[in-house]
């Protein structure tokens, strides 16, 4: 198959990785055999595949989402899925459901840097503190489209935050791949951020300190 | 559109610059260019994802050098050409801005603090709202002010259009080819835009509700109508819709200049004709002046005469 990465991407990738790759980064690819259920799979894992080629710390691993084990393990719940582990193996408890395409191709790279230095991000003083009081599950769900150039932000914000903050899981949720769960949730504009499966729920990418405040009222159930 | 884009991937570096951009629209962009030809140290600021507004429009036809091309990639190119000529850029969004003193601070949402010597504010404009009951309610139930992002969900279904210039009637044309059925409605008896889109609009699917404006937009769940009335006979018509599409004008990005930089009763910055505000060393560019055109070449216009005028600080 053709290289989805104009050759230009790829030598940016190269060098940029080559700067600011820290550590080993392992990505975990969770796809279907079945492919009549899963139509963006071998696309993503292309993507991953060449994403790896950039660097040598990146390695990608495959997985099928009949592997229930794994698939418990990390608790993915539909596929293409991608979650990326540092170098001592831990979990970012970061989550993409569906191809991370379009706009969302920078949010992966961010990702990738940031598992790089096992985690460690940009956050303000006062967020960090917040996040302390968080001491139960608490999970994030952006969902997006591939076309929208506000969504990166509110997918890298639930993902900084749960690189930081052990009790938060942070997904980026490609609507149109998934149109069930859109409609569940009512998706019709993005970014749509789910807080714990609809205790709570906002639109739009909002500065860190509201995006935080949003949160901070499900986790203190105001 | 690429299929994967990159344009997003930027890290900050040091915190004292010559210029400071806010914003990296096509007026931020293009002064970041001329900046970086000056041979100033620039940084640019952008909250979300470089381009601006031209990233919310499927194709251009009227950016002089380019007979058609996709919002997406004039936003690359604007991007590419300012990097090239050595502007730095930070994904951090400026929420705090000290314009008076000699050398202006900046603090951004991430709790960095910035310096520069002088100041382009290029954060550009938002859609204006509509005011009307149900907006708010289903903002995330049918709503949307932006069609390239929001328009797949809408696939096979009935969406309205409200508004009649530029932005109304060429993302109408693009839901033309996603949505069933795609309605515009305008208050006036004439649509505003350009004259070949008003000429595409015309031969395509789309229906037109004219001297008529939306009062209402209701339904249980999601979306399901809307309430329209005649400015002429004043009558009442429940129309059925699944989507509502605003594009009644902007608002621009100024609330947190406002006290120090000087406005119109709009919020648009006033300037003169070298786009410096009232304050020494603090511009404005784009859509968020007052202008009486505000489009992509307007703005990249406004950057060049900024930095053209700011050098004079620099001799
Ligand atoms: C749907 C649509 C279609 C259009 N089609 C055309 C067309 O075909 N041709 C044409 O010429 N024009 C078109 N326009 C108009 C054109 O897009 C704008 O005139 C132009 O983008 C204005 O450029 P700007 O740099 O002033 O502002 P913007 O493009 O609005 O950019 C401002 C940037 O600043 C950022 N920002 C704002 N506040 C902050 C902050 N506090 N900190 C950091 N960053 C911040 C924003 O995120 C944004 O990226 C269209 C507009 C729309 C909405």
């Amino acid at each position: 198959m053709a290289a989805l990465l104009s050759e230009e991407d790829r030598k940016y990738l190269v060098d940029l990785f080559e700067k600011e790759l820290k550590g080993e980064v392992k990505i975990l690819f969770f796809g279907s055999k079945r492919k009549e259920e899963c139509e963006y799979c071998d696309l993503t894992e292309q993507i991953l595949q060449e994403l790896a080629e950039t660097n040598n710390k990146i390695t990608i691993e495959t997985h099928d989402f009949d592997e229930t084990d794994l698939v418990k393990k990390y608790n993915i719940e539909m596929v293409p899925a991608i979650l990326m582990l540092d170098s001592e193996g831990n979990d970012m408890r970061i989550r993409y459901y569906g191809i991370p395409s379009g706009y969302e191709f920078s949010s992966l790279i961010e990702d990738v840097i940031a598992t790089s230095k096992k985690g460690e991000v940009d956050l303000s003083a006062s967020t960090v503190k917040k996040l302390e009081e968080i001491k139960s599950p608490l999970k994030l769900q952006v969902f997006v489209t591939p076309t929208c150039p506000y969504c990166p932000r509110a997918v890298l914000m639930a993902h900084k935050l749960a690189m930081k903050s052990p009790n938060i899981i942070g997904e980026m949720i490609e609507a149109n791949e998934f149109p069930d769960l859109s409609m569940q949730y009512n998706v019709s504009s993005v970014p749509h951020i789910i807080i714990n499966e609809g205790e709570g729920e906002f639109v739009g990418a909002l500065p860190e300190d509201a995006f935080v405040e949003q949160i901070m009222s499900v986790v203190k159930g105001v | 559109m690429p299929l994967f884009n990159l344009s997003n991937v930027s890290k900050p570096k040091e915190t004292n610059y010559d210029v400071a951009i806010i914003g990296a629209g096509p007026g931020g962009l293009a002064s970041a260019i001329y900046a970086g030809r000056a041979g100033l140290k620039t940084i640019v600021f952008e909250k979300s994802t470089e381009g601006g507004q031209i990233l919310l429009t499927d194709m251009i036809e009227d950016y002089p050098g380019f007979v058609s091309i996709s919002g997406n990639a004039l936003a690359e190119n604007f991007l590419n050409h300012a990097k090239t000529f050595g502007a730095n850029f930070t994904n951090e969004e400026i929420i705090e801005a000290d314009l008076v003193s000699k050398i202006k601070r900046l603090k951004t949402d991430l709790g960095n603090e910035y310096t520069a010597k002088t100041v382009v504010i290029a954060t550009g404009s938002n859609p204006r709202k509509l005011g009307v009951p149900g907006e708010e309610e289903f903002m995330n139930r049918g709503v949307s002010y932006c069609a390239v992002c929001d328009g797949s969900f809408f696939k096979d279904k009935r969406v309205v259009v409200i508004g009649g210039g530029d932005s109304a009637v060429e993302e109408g044309l693009y839901m033309t080819k996603i949505a069933k059925e795609v309605t515009l409605i305008h208050r006036r008896d004439k649509l505003r835009a350009q004259k070949i889109a008003q000429e595409r609009a015309f031969k395509s699917k789309m229906k037109f509700i004219l001297d008529s404006v939306v009062t209402e937009i209701g339904g249980s769940k999601s979306v399901e109508y809307v309430m329209i009335r005649n400015l002429k006979t004043n009558e009442m018509t429940k129309y059925p819709t699944d989507g509502v599409f605003i594009y009644v004008g902007l608002i621009p990005n100024t609330q947190i200049f406002k006290d120090q930089v000087k406005t119109d009763e709009n919020g648009f910055i006033l300037t003169d004709e070298h786009m410096e505000t009232n304050l020494e060393g603090v511009y404005a560019v784009g859509d968020v002046r007052k202008t009486p055109l505000r489009q992509i070449v307007t703005a990249a216009s406004d950057g060049a005469i900024a930095v053209i005028d700011m050098t004079k600080y620099f001799d």
